[in-house]
């Protein structure tokens, strides 16, 4: 996939913990935060965007990451 | 200390996997249950609606302890706030009813006490339940046990079994540890928002609002919750709409047929979550391992239910390893096939119909069509005489 990897912020003020993310997620397991959202340390280099599509509330964004590390 | 040995050990401790616990137990296993929370159903993502034949069916007797309130049937409104009525109280007064003798059809029940039940009786039945527990992975070597790597208050564990199940919900990583195709469909997997709320009046029914304007790919729904409380919440299919289910939500309670049914709503709690109105796995066992209830697709793809496809899943399950493992036939994945060929007899048949069904309304491109097609379907899906009453 030549899409170009991303790193996920996620708002947690508005984040209810409800997991959607994680179903939807085709990364390989264990791509998970401490909160039970998707990864948001590690680069995805899916970048399929579908947790950003089904969280309820739109609580999740993405920067591009840059050689792997990311911008923070 | 070598690590501990046991018959089956089971990831997660929802209405799946408390019920493979318990029945396994009782059965005469050896079964350690993990569950990474702190407090079981917490936070809750789910509304609990459930059929008290449901419960009677897999060996739960309903109780006060997660009872929020009793339901007698379900008003299903189209997309102009038409109603129909399916109240048991007046179908068949000489069974359901609040009157001695009469019994409800149903609970809605508090998903953390609901799920504490489910694991007190899991540990009553001999099960050993440790919470604060995640599990990590597993492997096979082909001899007897499997290991499986744990974490319990940042200390690492490892434990052997000869079956793992994954009953780790719809996040499930145990199924991709075993490289299974758990991948769910963007299209199929549906995004819901409900507030619990104070100040809108419900009569036991569990109240389903159908119509692609309110929500698109899902329903919207009203649910009595005890105390004078209601459940209001909504789940949408996000490839057919431009906002979120939050958006929705908003929208419904204020711009819909019963705004002035909510209008003195109060929001008391906030709760989402994922549904899946999909098909269940096609395969759901592995070399030494097996998937259960959320974790294996195994909700009801119309209604979204999963409590007692969860629930049933469970008693299988646990019947099943019994029986294999005292037979003392190894748990290959070839053996294993036969827990998913019970479930397919008892319950998956149905569900693959069902889901079927549901395929055919959302493959309609026209809207009113589809609308009326859905609306259709709920109305005979909850009615006395519906081939599918029973899942
Ligand atoms: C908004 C919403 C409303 C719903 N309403 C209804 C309803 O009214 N009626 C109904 O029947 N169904 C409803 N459902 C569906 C229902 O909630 C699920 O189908 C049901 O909870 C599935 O049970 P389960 O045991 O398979 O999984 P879960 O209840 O999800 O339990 C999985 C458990 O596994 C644990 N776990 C996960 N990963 C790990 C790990 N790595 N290590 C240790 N533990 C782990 C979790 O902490 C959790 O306790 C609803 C769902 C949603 C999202
Ligand atoms: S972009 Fe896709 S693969 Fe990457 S974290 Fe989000 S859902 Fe997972
Ligand atoms: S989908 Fe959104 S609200 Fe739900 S857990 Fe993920 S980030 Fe939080």
């Amino acid at each position: 996939m030549s899409k170009e990897a991303v790193i996920f912020k996620i708002g947690w003020n508005a984040c209810i913990n409800c997991g959607a993310c994680v179903a939807i997620c085709p990364q390989e397991a264990g791509f998970i935060s401490a909160f039970d959202t998707i990864a948001v340390d590690t680069p995805c280099d899916i970048a399929c965007m579908l947790c950003e599509d089904i969280c309820p509330v739109t609580t999740i964004t993405h920067v591009a990451a840059v050689n792997g590390n990311g911008v923070f | 200390m070598p690590p501990t040995e046991y018959d089956i050990v089971i990831i997660g401790s929802g209405p799946a996997g408390a019920t493979t616990a318990r029945v396994a137990a009782k059965l005469g296993l050896r079964v350690l249950m993990v569950d990474k929370r702190q407090e079981l159903g917490a936070p809750i993502q789910c509304s609990g609606a459930v059929s008290r034949h449901a419960l009677e069916a897999c060996g739960v007797i309903p109780v006060a302890e997660f009872i929020h309130e009793s339901i007698y049937g379900f008003g299903i409104y189209n997309v102009a706030g038409e109603k129909t009525t399916i109240d048991y109280r007046q179908l068949k007064p000489s069974e359901y009813g609040h009157q001695n003798g009469q019994k409800p059809l149903g609970y809605v029940v508090d998903r953390r006490r609901f799920d504490r039940h489910l694991m007190t009786l899991a540990e009553r039945a001999g099960a050993e339940v440790w919470l604060k527990t995640e599990g990590l992975s597993y492997q096979t070597d082909g001899s007897e046990y499997c290991q499986i790597q744990l974490r319990r208050f940042n200390q690492p564990i490892q434990v052997k079994a000869k079956v793992l199940v994954g009953a780790d919900g719809l996040q499930s990583q145990v199924g991709k540890w075993a490289g299974l195709r758990t991948h769910i469909k963007i299209t199929e997997l549906a995004s819901c928002l409900q507030f619990i709320v104070d100040g809108v009046k419900t009569d036991g029914l569990l109240e389903i609002i159908t119509g692609h304007h309110w929500a698109p790919g899902g329903y919207a729904w009203v649910f009595p919750k005890g105390h004078g409380y209601a459940e209001i919440g909504l789940g949408v299919i996000c490839t057919m709409t431009k906002k979120n289910a939050q958006w929705h939500l908003d929208q419904f309670m204020q711009q819909s047929f019963f705004k002035e049914r909510f209008q003195n709503a109060r929001i008391l709690e906030i709760q989402g979550g994922g549904v899946p109105l999909a098909a269940p796995l096609r395969t759901q066992y592995a070399e030494q391992v097996i998937l259960v209830g959320d974790a294996a697709r195994h909700v009801n793809p119309v209604t979204g239910g999963g409590i007692h496809t969860a629930l049933s899943g469970g008693v299988i399950a646990g019947e099943f390893l019994a029986k294999l493992i005292k037979s003392g036939a190894p748990a290959t994945a070839e053996n294993l096939k036969g827990y998913q060929d019970s479930w397919l007899d008892q319950l998956g048949h149905k569900m693959w119909q069902l889901y079927e069904e549901k395929t055919q309304i959302f493959r309609t491109d026209d809207i009113d069509e589809r609308d009326r097609l859905l609306f259709q379907t709920m109305s005979q899906y909850f009615s006395p005489y519906s081939e599918y009453k029973k899942i």
